[in-house]
């Protein structure tokens, strides 16, 4: 299968880099030979993951995030790199498929980590040895998400 | 991307403003939609429709703002960011759709996200900027 290919790109934690950030992972989708579709699931997760370290892991403080992807066995990983206080995004409780839209505000993970289970495959959090945290999100490159 | 903004007065019954939205909608921005849809319901606007025709990306700060704009044009305070939405869901369960705020014409990634999250409760999806108008205006 395909040899691992890692492309990283680093960010201020500022809301203005977000942009700089989805296009780095739609170029990274379509350089690993993804679809579109995969590219725009990954783009609105990756900026959701993203937001809500810079509004609220790093909480308005400067900082910077690095946003690593790769391409291993057709999956695409990509991890979020802070330095931000620990805070696991996954151990938010899984919200009934059938309920309104959860509370939430703006880079929040109430709607946030809905949407990161619902575009991706697999979602998980570390916290770094030397501080912050590691999100990695794992979408195959072929194929629809879980919920298609 | 950045995003702009244009904006439309129309007259008729009830006034109309139509909000044309191209580029990416993020946490950097969607304050500015929050701020446009509050000065068209102070000039007297009574109806909102939100052209995404060129809207190639929305986060869920813009569904945030999206929340925000059904609640200035039923002429309430929008949300407060540090508040959550709490409102929503009740706002969901009772009201249904929202009659006088349309969306026409999103792409179908926006839709998407739309749907995903369960904001089709509360909007409708128009085809056109025209069909919208005249959903609103009962023509």
């Amino acid at each position: 299968m395909t040899a691992a290919r890692e492309q990283r790109l680093q960010v201020p934690a500022s809301v203005d880099a977000l942009s700089d950030v989805r296009a780095f992972v739609r170029d990274c989708v379509a350089d690993f030979g993804g679809s579109k579709r995969v590219a725009d699931d990954l783009v609105q997760a990756v900026d959701e993951a993203t937001c809500n370290v810079m509004l609220h892991g790093y909480g308005g403080k400067p900082g910077d995030i690095d946003i690593e992807a790769a391409l291993r066995d057709s999956k695409i990983e990509i991890r979020i790199l802070d330095r931000g206080p620990a805070f696991d995004p996954t151990a938010a409780p899984k919200r009934d498929a059938n309920a309104a839209p959860a509370p939430t505000r703006p880079g929040g993970m109430g709607v946030g980590i809905e949407l990161l289970r619902a575009l991706t495959d697999e979602v998980h959090h570390s916290v770094r040895p030397d501080g912050g945290n590691e999100l990695t999100l794992i979408r195959s490159l072929d194929g629809a998400t879980k919920e298609d | 991307m950045a995003m702009t903004i244009d904006v439309e007065r129309l007259g008729g019954t009830p006034p109309v403003t139509v909000v044309a939205l191209t580029g990416e909608l993020d946490a950097s921005n969607y304050e500015q939609v929050i701020d446009v849809v509050e000065n068209a319901y102070a000039d007297g606007s009574r109806g909102l429709v939100l052209d995404l025709e060129q809207l190639t990306f929305m986060a869920s700060s813009g569904l945030f703002a999206l929340h925000s704009a059904v609640r200035i044009m039923r002429g309430e305070t929008p949300p407060d960011p540090e508040e959550g939405w709490s409102a929503l869901h009740q706002m969901a369960q009772d009201e249904g759709q929202a009659s006088n705020v349309r969306l026409a014409a999103a792409q179908e990634p926006i839709a998407r996200v739309l749907d995903r999250t369960g904001m089709l409760r509360l909007f409708a999806l128009d085809g056109t900027r025209a069909e919208a108008i005249a959903a609103i205006q009962g023509a």
